[in-house]
């Protein structure tokens, strides 16, 4: 993960949702810093993380939000979606209820978000499968319908981790080199002017 | 319960004081007379039987919170995150557990949710913790599953409303050893059962702070939902924040900020701390409303925009929210809080970042969109302590400048026991050691003093005699008494109080500048004792730089 190739860096808001406990900050992390807990504790509001990835000659700099799945931080959501360019929304394939929670998340993001914003369908825990109660057949078909790209995940044993992460980036790359506007696209300012001022504190 | 060595209101003014700071002569409220039956403690013993390396009140983090463990420990739920009881798997540790354990191992995982009412290790529970809702549907319950509360909280509730029904208000009820604590705040009411034998008082403050953690998550526009829909049920609002609140309710048994409503510094030199205030100051002038640098739960440098001032009880909140969620430790994290002394309908939102293990930065701003913002601030900021070595400083002030009592400096004008520095290091310590069997001078155990202007706090760190969490909790139940005694609304404010029983002498004097509370030995000499005390307040003067943080333009509360 080469951050300086010595071309431009992409910077990409990223943002994670998805009811509680399915388990987005142990995706982050898994991503971030390789590391996995089992009893990850409830995240507060949200956490920011950054990370860089190299895609063929290109690099993308995630800014990554990782939401509380909180019922009372819902309303702050659109806060940490707004202007981002994609999104990862997560369920938990042994939590129905989770699935159900996903597509409400994909439902807001389609009416309120960005119409050009990435998203993807995480299914985690996928290492539980004596557990399941979301048929992979069922998420993966609710995704093509909605537009969205779709992958089991585990974040305790890495499988399609690193993956979801690497795809997001790919069709980023794409979609800019496809639609060289940059409308829906615009980032916060703010992230590309630190980029100068700060180059030392990412990771 | 008369007290053998009586409880002595005493009459003479300290000898080295000035005239008018007499002691007042008082009488104590019938609770605050020391029942035999102090079955809090059960399991409890003697100091100098117990090594241990705890050595100051942080220390103190394994503390059994208040009560004897008689169920196992509830098993953690499956799964990568969760909400409510998903911390640590760490077991609990007995109450009759001979061995005090290392630091920052208490059990978080004592919520037992297998318990209900119908539980006999639930109606055990030497102190239980309620949030409920004016309709009677249960928010919080300190032990059990709150779903399996809701004929108990039902009850909670038409206990109080048949009190108000009359027109009046319920305060509290005496069962026998059980006392039961109400407070009523709108449509949220609040209520302790506990038989520790504390204050009404200082349950009361507790509740108060309860609320004022629950307010700091939520803000008080939850209330607008009880408006809407009387049967709300507000529990799942406060998902995933049960350790907030055991780290609460633990804390009112070892932070003195609980009760005496002051926060405490880290000592530093001054010029370490100026360092740390001018680049905080920057920051403040440059549209952060609050800018705070903690260590735990000690303030190393606070600054405020003009004009807004930082309630101590809101610091103590934040700082618990904060050190009790281990969410933000991970990373940079942006998050809506409330202050609720500040402003308790409005959400301000709070950067935190943590520089090391125990020393975190907190930016406050009303702007929603101010996270990069704030991340460019925090840079400079670390930037500059990185600099001015200041986080270096704080891990050593940590590690070495607790305030000793045998660090106290003699009297020069009287014939002290302590001896001079230049002492050869063999008699010094040989010295100390007989000092120490019977406490510091005079018997001196343990001191807190109270700057009533600067709102701060410095406690000593407790001696060898008193190093085990049980006896730290029990000597600080005796100070909030102690508190509370003191500030007694119908009989007080009073000015001195001297009392001994079995396990302390007690004293506390209180004047416009300061409050000081302190333990002695049991058969400490009272002049003698009124004579140290008078020295430990020259010598926290002798160190106010460096114990204490003054704002140079924010600070005047």
């Amino acid at each position: 993960m080469a951050a300086n190739a010595g071309h431009k860096i992409r910077n990409a808001k990223l943002v994670l949702l998805g009811d509680v406990g399915t388990g987005k900050s142990s995706l982050v992390l898994r991503f971030v810093k390789g590391q996995f807990v089992e009893f990850q504790e409830s995240t507060i509001g949200a956490a920011f993380f950054s990370q860089t990835l190299a895609v063929n000659d290109e690099t993308v700099k995630f800014e990554i939000w990782d939401t509380a799945g909180q019922e009372r931080y819902h309303s702050l959501a659109p806060m940490y979606y707004r202007g981002a360019a994609a999104a990862i929304v997560v369920y938990d394939i042994t939590n129905a209820a989770s699935f159900t929670r996903a597509k409400k998340w994909v439902q807001e993001l389609q009416a309120q978000g960005n119409p050009n914003t990435i998203m993807a369908l995480a299914g985690n825990k996928a290492d539980m499968v004596e557990a399941r109660q979301v048929p992979a057949e069922e998420a993966k078909t609710y995704a093509q319908e909605n537009g969205l790209f779709f992958m089991e995940t585990s974040a305790k044993t890495a499988i399609n981790v690193n993956d979801v992460f690497h795809e997001i980036a790919k069709r980023l790359l794409q979609g800019q080199q496809a639609q060289d506007t940059p409308a829906g696209m615009v980032l916060n300012q703010r992230p590309a002017e630190r980029m100068v001022s700060s180059s030392s504190c990412c990771s | 319960m008369e007290d053998p060595t009586g409880n002595n209101p005493s009459d003479a003014p300290p000898p080295d004081s000035p005239p008018e700071k007499r002691f007042a002569s008082l009488s104590l409220p019938p609770d605050f007379e020391i029942q035999e039956d102090d079955d809090d403690d059960e399991g409890y013993l003697t100091a100098v039987s117990r090594g241990g390396s705890i050595t100051s009140a942080t220390a103190a983090w394994k503390d059994d919170l208040e009560d004897a463990d008689v169920a196992p420990p509830s098993p953690s739920s499956s799964g990568y995150a969760g909400e409510r009881g998903t911390s640590l798997a760490s077991s609990a540790a007995a109450n009759d557990d001979p061995e005090p354990q290392p630091d920052d191992d208490w059990p978080r995982d004592k919520k037992h949710l297998h318990e209900d009412d119908t539980s006999a290790s639930w109606r055990k529970r030497k102190k239980h913790f309620f949030i409920l809702s004016n309709s009677g549907k249960p928010i919080y319950s300190r032990y059990g599953d709150e779903h399996k509360l809701a004929g108990f909280s039902a009850t909670l509730q038409a206990i109080i409303s048949f009190v108000e029904n009359s027109g009046d208000h319920i305060k509290f009820v005496r069962a026998a050893k059980h006392q039961i604590v109400f407070l009523v705040k709108g449509p949220i009411y609040l209520v302790c059962i506990s038989c520790t034998e504390e204050s009404y008082e200082g349950l009361r403050g507790q509740l108060e702070l309860m609320y004022g953690q629950m307010l700091l998550i939520l803000t008080k526009s939850v209330n607008r939902c009880f408006e809407k829909n009387p049967k709300f049920d507000m529990a799942p609002l406060l998902g995933g924040t049960d350790a907030v609140f055991l780290s609460l309710i633990h804390a009112f048994s070892w932070n003195p900020a609980t009760f005496l409503h002051a926060y405490t510094c880290l000592p530093l030199a001054q010029s370490t701390r100026q360092a740390a205030s001018a680049v905080l100051q920057d920051i403040a002038d440059s549209g952060v409303l609050f800018a705070l640098l903690m260590c735990e739960h000690k303030v190393i440098s606070l600054v405020g925009a003009q004009k807004a001032i930082l309630h101590p009880d809101d610091i103590f909140l934040l700082s618990n929210f904060i050190l009790s969620s281990e969410s933000f430790r991970t990373s940079e994290s942006f998050s809506p809080i409330c202050l609720p002394r500040y402003n308790s309908m409005a959400f301000l939102y709070a950067y935190v970042h943590f520089f090391d293990e125990n020393t975190y930065l907190t930016l406050l701003t009303a702007r929603s969109d101010a996270f990069y913002d704030l991340k460019d601030s925090r840079s400079r900021i670390q930037n500059v302590l990185l600099k001015a070595n200041v986080l270096v400083e704080v891990q050593r002030s940590l590690r070495e400048s607790a305030l000793r009592i045998e660090d106290l400096p003699a009297d020069p004008s009287s014939q002290s026991v302590s001896p001079p520095p230049q002492f050869s290091q063999d008699v010094h310590s040989q010295l100390l050691s007989s000092e120490m069997a019977i406490g510091g001078p005079a018997g001196l155990w343990h001191f807190i003093y109270k700057s009533i202007y600067l709102d701060q706090y410095v406690s000593s760190e407790f001696p060898l005699i008193i190093s085990n969490p049980k006896q730290q909790k029990r000597l600080y139940k005796a100070y909030q008494k102690l508190y509370a005694s003191m500030h007694d609304k119908a009989t007080g404010p009073h000015k001195t109080q001297f009392r001994r029983d079995e396990d302390y002498v007690l004293f506390c004097w209180i004047t416009q500048d300061f409050e000081l509370y302190a333990a002695f030995n049991p058969l400490a000499d009272k002049s003698q004792a009124i004579k140290v005390c008078n020295r430990v307040c020259q010598w926290i003067r002798d160190l106010e730089n460096e114990i204490f943080v003054y704002g140079e333009s924010t600070l005047s509360w």
